[in-house]
This record gives C-alpha cells, structure tokens and sequence, in this order.
C-alpha cells in the first residue's frame, strides 16, 4: 500500500485495490500443517476423515462445500494452535470415562483423536468405508447428543464450530454462500429483508456477538 | 541528544489520543516540541497491514494463533478487539509486563506505538457533566474536583471540532450535548426500542452512540467520510476515525515544529529542588538499549494514565523519596476503571423482514438516570449507562445449532434473528486502597516493573445489580424476551478505561496535579492524560482528557509567555 501514500488518492486507492485482486485473484493464505509439532501432525486418515466430517456439515450445493475449501485442514491447524479453547485443561467436571484416555498430560483433550475414535466406535468399524449416507446419519446422531438440551460437554462442539470457520471466512464461504463487502460506502439503517437475501461475512458485529 | 539545551520549548511523553493532541497545540502556539513515543512508529495509510485484507488471506482466518497468544499476548487476548486484524496494534505482554497484587486481578490492555490507544480506540466521545465534576464533593468520596462543567464547556467545543464526533443532539443535563457532525442513523429495532423506553420512562433516552467517525468529508485535514466498514482498529486509510496519524499528528507537523523520537521508553524525569523544576527526560532507545536524555522548558506527561504515573514514581530523587510530585503521597492512589458488564441480551421478535446494510462504526447509549436530583440509588450513589445496540446474527449462530447438511448450511446463509444487548459501564469510586507502585521485579529493559491493585467494591456491585434489573425491565418492555444478564463486574481494567493516580484537586497535601495539570511540586510538569482524574463518571473518558489536554496546553504556554514558568 506504499503507493496509495503518495499522491493519494481515496478512489483511486480502493479501485485500484480491487482491481488487482480481480486481476490475480485475491491470494489465500495457504493452510499450512507441515509446521505442526510432531504429536500435533495429523495421520493421513485424520486428515480425510476431518476432511469428509466437515463436509457432510456444509456440502456442496449450489455453492462450494466445506470439504471444497479446504475446511477439514484448518480444523486441524486451529486444534494445533488451540483455537475455540481447544488446547485448555478440561474442566474436571467435564471429564468422563469416555474423554479421560484422551487427555495430554497438561489435561487438554486430543479432539482428533476422540472424533476418530467416537465415529469409528458408532460405525462398529472403519466410519470412512461406510456410504455418505450412512456417515452422515452417523454424525447427525452424534451431533444430535451434543446439541440437545442440558446435554453434557462434549468435544464436537468445538470442533463443529472451526469446520463453520473454516468454512465462512474461506473465499467461497465468505463471498458466494454469504455476502462479503469490505467497503459498504453507506449506512442503511431500515430495508427490506427478502428470503433470497443472504447474511454478510463481513458484519463483524454480528459475527462477534450474534 | 544529550546537549538539546534550547532546543525545544515542551516535551510530550507519549503520542496516543492526548499525546498527539497536546503536541498540535503546543506546535500551533509556537512551541518547539519533542514528541517521545515508546512504541514502533506507524505511518498514516502505509502501515496499514492489515486494513483491506480478507478472512481467507490471513493464516488463522482473524481468529489468530491462540498459541501465540498465551505465549505472548495473555493479556491482550483476553480484549474482544484483539484480533489477528489488530494484534499489531496491541502490546507484546511478554516484552511489556507488569505485576497484579497478590489476589488481584487487573487486565492492562495497551497500546504501544506511535498513536497508542488512538488506533485502537472505541472512538465513543461523551462530554461529563456537573453530576460527575460534582460527584466527589456530592458523596463526600475522593477529593473535590477543583474545576466545572462550565469551565470546560469551550474546551470541549474546540476539542470537538478538530476531532469530528457525529451524534445527535437530546438536551440532557446528564450528558451535555456537543458540536456535532450529523448523527448515524439508530437501525429499525432499536428506533423502536427508544420509542418504548420513552413511552415508559419519559426520562430515559436511548440515543445514538456519540463517535468520532466523520459523517462528513473533511478534505481540510485530508480526511474522507467513514465507509462504514466498522474495521477501525485495523487502522483507516479513509482518516475518517479520530487517530493522532490521521488528525493531530498531520497538524502538529505542518507547523514544522515537531520532532519526534519512537522507540523510545521514558523511565525517569529529573528534578531539581533548588528550583522545583524537572530539568530533563530520560529514555531508553529500546532497539539499542542506549540511555539518552532531553531538557525543554515544560513537560507533558500523556504516557497514558498508569504510565505516567509510573514514570513519576520511577523518579524518585533524594528531594522527593516517593516519587516526583509526591510529596502528597497520593501519587499511585484511586486508580479507577468502569465496572462493566452485559446487563443484558434479548431476543427482539417483530422486525423479521427488516434489514440493515452497511456496518455503523457506533452502537447506542443510554445515559445515566439514577442519582440525579435525588441519591435514589440502591447502595449506591453514582451513576450507571448503558452502551450497546441492536444486530442480526450471521453464520456464527450455528455454532449453538443442532444439525448438519444442506438443509442446516442453507439455514445459516439466511439473515438471522434480530437481538439486543445492553452492557453497562458503572462509576468506579476513588479509593485509596486501589493504587499503583513500583515492582521490585524489572522489566526487560531494567526499568522497575508497575504493580496494579485494584477491586471493584460494594458500590459498583450494586450499581451493576441496579443496572442488570433495569436494563431487563426496559429490554422486556420494549417487547423483547431476555435471554442472558450478568451483574458481576469483569476484572478491573476490562473497560479499558483505567484513570487516576495523580488526581487534580485543590490542596497540595491531598492531589497530585492543580487545577491546571500542573504539578503542585514542579511547576514546569503537566499531567493530561487520565492520571489525572479525580472521579470517574461512567462515561467514556477520552474526550474529557482532550478537553483537559487542551485547556492545559493553553495555561501553559501562557504561564511560559508570562515568564512564570
Ligand atoms: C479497544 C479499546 C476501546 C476503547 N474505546 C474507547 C472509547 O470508545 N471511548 C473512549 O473515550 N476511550 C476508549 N478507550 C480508551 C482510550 O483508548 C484511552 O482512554 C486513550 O487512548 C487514552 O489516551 P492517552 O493519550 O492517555 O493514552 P494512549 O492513547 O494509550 O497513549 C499513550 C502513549 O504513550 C506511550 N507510552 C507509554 N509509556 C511510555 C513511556 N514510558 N515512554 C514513552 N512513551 C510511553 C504509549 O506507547 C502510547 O503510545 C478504548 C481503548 C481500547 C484499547
Ligand atoms: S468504519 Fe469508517 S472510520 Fe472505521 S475503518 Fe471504516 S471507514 Fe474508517
């Protein structure tokens, strides 16, 4: 942006920012496991296993679906990186027969590892050899306990929510399946809300708060 | 710059929202000024780095590497405005670190850098009103406030029209109306929700958040209307938010009066008691670890409230043992910081086909309505406002949802539920328990670390306990279901609004600071930013600092032309 500071310009700087992204496509940051510590670095079935778990959450429809965008990676990498609490000692009260074989030694919970285990566990077998449809109803039974009233904590919480971050704040997630605009250039503060309006990726206050 | 002498008229510590305006206005008066910023210089629209990019351009998506943040950034994270977006914009905690008092706990959050907390800043702009100049005399808590509203009024009105706070006018004594660029629109809900509240309570007002976003251009200062991107924090290339880059600092420079220094951490003043005058500034060039120092005729102390106060306390000398400026021996005392939390949340039915476009850059206020004419609050004697505003909700509702599959994502495309959040901000009490001092611990460059003790008492507890009942009351009165309401205050420090330390007040023996900032100790010493404070209202401060800033640049240099100082 060193350009945009001489002779400035307000159009010219945000036309001209637009129109290169338009020209070279606006560059991704690659998800990068090969940095991972070696007890972080996932199996090559974690990784399609995550892979398919997030897209059978967000498909593909009309638009790109989770495993379309890479979504499944950056569970992992966010996991590696303790996002959503992730990497923080488990409550005491939180931990049960089933979680305990999972914990590190500072108490915090190989999610991984448990979906790994919990979904092969429900499949009696290899989760990832059964039809789609199958693994789906699979995973809607074990989405279906965790987020049933007063259930108690379970670990896909955590990891459902990275699969929707990985998947809105992707290009596709944030720009086709929402609508992304990074300069609004007004305030309109009364429209009219039709069924084929979709939300915005880039209302920060509704994605803090709502 | 070791041998200056003659050099510069005033020196300002410190280059954030005071800083950077006490620096214009001793540069326009004439003053040669030295600026001396601790942190990394940012230059306005170049620096920048984060300001146009996308979620799917940064590597953690703008959550950020929470590794990297307990690591280096435990404090900071725990600030909701911390972001991948603005985590250069925060302090490294683990270069920068200061001690909480045994069983106290106290979130710092900090900005160190050429425009300090001025990049970082919520930009709401309340002026205070006579409940507040009056509130320790009125309660008989604190030191009397040697000053008044009407005495400040001008200072506000010139404050307000180089800064550019839009809002809108409501003539309430609680919250005195300002120069005002047009105000942004409240959205539908909460248009409603102020019609209800009045219909109920004729003496509250839910009005729009007063901030400084320009409604306007103001091709004068190079300074674009706000785009209402609501990414502020990221810095704006626009200038259409009040920052020293994008407004004081160009005005100082034009004079061609200002020299600035960055990386550079004052730690000491030195004094001389045969003329009670500070006679230098001493630094560390915190990327050479050389010590240097400085001389001018007047100094401006705007490190930012706790660290100004450090830097006092850092400069004991024979003369004065505990500190400059101390011989009160208040100096480090009634620190304070808003009790605040979310009073409430509710889900607002009836606006399912109403919508918004465009991300206002402010939310709402609900100013003060107990404790004025009459002390009618429940043991408490000071005053409570809300801030917040109505919203939908995005993608990130799914993250509570049940469900999976097309029919799940398709939902969440969908614009969501309308709710509404009101959080509180209570007075805090002066208290002379809460205090800052120094640390036998040092920080990475040697310099003693500060000590923070603060807590919240039986006021604010209650003050918050009122807040959370009324906020419901009105919240469910204007037809909305509560859903979530808390009365316990965050930490100290959350409100990002700590203040005090060198409070102003009449007598010598019991404040810091005169009615002017000056020392009582030192005559050429000026205190600006929020160490001076002597309440805290429970209103967003800065505005009052700046008000403060520039009342006080305009005493001193009439004090220097008079030959007085
Ligand atoms: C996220 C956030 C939201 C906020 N929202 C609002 C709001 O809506 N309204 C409001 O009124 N206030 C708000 N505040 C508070 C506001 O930012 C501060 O009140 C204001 O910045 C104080 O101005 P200052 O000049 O005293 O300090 P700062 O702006 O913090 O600047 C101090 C400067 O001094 C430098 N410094 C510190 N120590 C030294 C030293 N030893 N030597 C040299 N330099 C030093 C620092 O690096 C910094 O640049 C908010 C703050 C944050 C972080
Ligand atoms: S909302 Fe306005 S002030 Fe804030 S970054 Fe966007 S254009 Fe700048």
């Amino acid at each position: 942006m060193s350009a945009a500071g001489q002779g400035w310009n307000r159009r010219e700087f945000v036309g001209a920012a637009s129109l290169l992204a338009l020209a070279l496509g606006v560059p991704a940051a690659a998800i990068r496991l090969t940095d991972l510590d070696a007890q972080d670095a996932p199996t090559e079935r974690q990784r399609s296993l995550m892979t398919r778990v997030a897209d059978l959450v967000i498909p593909r429809t009309d638009t790109p679906g989770a495993a379309d965008v890479g979504a499944g990676d950056f569970v992992i990498l966010a996991l590696a990186h303790g996002l959503s609490e992730t990497r923080a000692p488990m409550a005491a009260a939180n931990v049960t027969a089933a979680l305990a074989p999972f914990r590190r030694r500072n108490g915090s919970l190989r999610y991984l590892a448990w979906l790994e285990n919990a979904l092969d566990r429900s499949a009696s077998g290899d989760f990832l050899r059964h039809p789609r449809e199958r693994q789906a109803e699979i995973l809607a039974a074990l989405d279906e306990a965790a987020f049933a009233k007063e259930a108690p904590f379970s670990p896909w919480n955590a990891i459902k929510g990275l699969i929707l971050t990985g998947y809105y704040t992707s290009e596709a997630g944030g720009s086709q399946e929402l609508r992304y605009e990074l300069v609004p250039g007004k305030w309109e503060w009364n429209i009219p809300l039709t069924p084929e309006m979709r939300a915005f990726s880039s209302d920060w206050t509704a994605v803090d708060f709502g | 710059m070791t041998d200056n002498e003659g050099q510069f008229d005033a020196i300002v510590v410190g280059s954030g929202i005071t800083g950077g305006f006490a620096a214009k206005e001793l540069t326009e008066a004439g003053l040669k000024v030295l600026m001396i910023e601790r942190g990394r210089k940012i230059e306005h629209q170049i620096d920048y780095e984060t300001e146009t990019k996308a979620p799917w351009e940064m590597e953690f998506r703008g959550e950020g590497d929470t590794a990297l943040y307990e690591r280096d950034y435990a404090v900071q994270m725990l600030n909701r405005h911390f972001t991948e977006f603005t985590q250069n914009h925060f302090v490294n905690d683990a270069e920068q670190p200061y001690q909480k008092a045994p069983g106290k706990d106290f979130d710092w959050f900090r900005s160190y850098q050429l425009g300090g907390r001025s990049l970082t800043w919520g930009r709401q702009c309340y002026r205070w009103s006579d409940y507040d100049f009056g509130a320790n005399k009125r309660d008989g808590v604190g030191t009397d406030w040697p000053i008044r509203y009407a005495e400040l009024a001008p200072w506000y009105d010139r404050v307000e029209e180089f800064v550019g706070v839009s809002g809108a006018r409501e003539g309430l004594a609680q919250l005195p109306d300002g120069h005002f660029l047009p105000p942004m629109e409240l959205n539908v809900v909460e248009q409603a929700v102020r019609e209800r509240i009045r219909a109920k309570y004729p003496e509250r007002v839910l009005t729009i958040g007063r901030t400084a976003n320009l409604t306007e251009a103001r091709p004068e200062q190079g300074r674009a209307h706000c785009q209402y991107r609501s990414i502020c924090a990221r810095g704006c290339s626009y200038g259409a938010y009040f920052s020293t880059q994008s407004a004081s600092l160009p005005a100082a420079q034009k004079t061609g009066r200002l020299t600035v220094v960055t990386d550079a951490q004052v730690h000491r003043l030195s004094y001389d008691p045969a003329t009670r005058r500070v006679t230098a500034v001493h630094w560390i060039d915190t990327r050479t670890g050389e010590h240097k120092r400085a001389h001018s005729r007047i100094v401006f102390l705007n490190a930012g409230s706790f660290n100004s106060v450090h830097v006092l306390l850092n400069s004991r000398s024979e003369a004065m043992p505990n500190g400059l400026a101390n011989s009160s021996g208040v100096l480090g005392t009634h620190i304070m910081d808003h009790a605040s939390t979310l009073a409430a949340k509710a889900i607002m039915p009836g606006f399912e086909d109403r919508t918004t476009f465009g991300n206002r850059p402010t939310g709402v206020v609900i100013p003060r309505f107990k404790n004025m004419e009459t002390l009618d609050g429940d043991g408490f004697t000071r005053g409570y406002s809300y801030q917040g505003g109505a919203m939908q909700s995005t993608w990130t509702q799914g993250k509570r949802m049940g469900g999976i599959g097309a029919e799940y994502k398709d939902k969440l495309h969908q614009v969501g539920p309308w709710s509404m959040v009101l959080v509180a901000f209570a007075d805090s009490m002066p208290r002379a328990a809460n205090r800052l001092t120094l640390s036998k611990k040092l920080d990475p460059r040697g310099v003693p670390q500060l000590e923070i003790a603060f807590e919240h008492g039986a006021e604010e507890h209650a003050a918050l306990a009122d807040a959370k009942k009324e906020a419901a009351a009105m919240l469910t009165h204007a037809g909305g279901k509560v859903i979530m309401g808390f009365d316990r205050p965050n930490h100290g420090g959350t409100a990002i609004h700590e203040m005090g330390g060198a409070r102003m007040g009449w007598d010598p023996q019991t404040s810091v600071l005169n009615r002017w900032n000056q020392a009582h100790d030192a005559a050429n010493l000026f205190v600006t930013d929020g160490a001076q404070m002597s309440s805290s209202a429970c209103q967003n401060p800065s505005l009052t600092y700046l008000a403060l800033t520039a009342r006080a640049c305009d005493a001193a240099v009439s004090m220097l032309k008079e030959g007085r100082i």
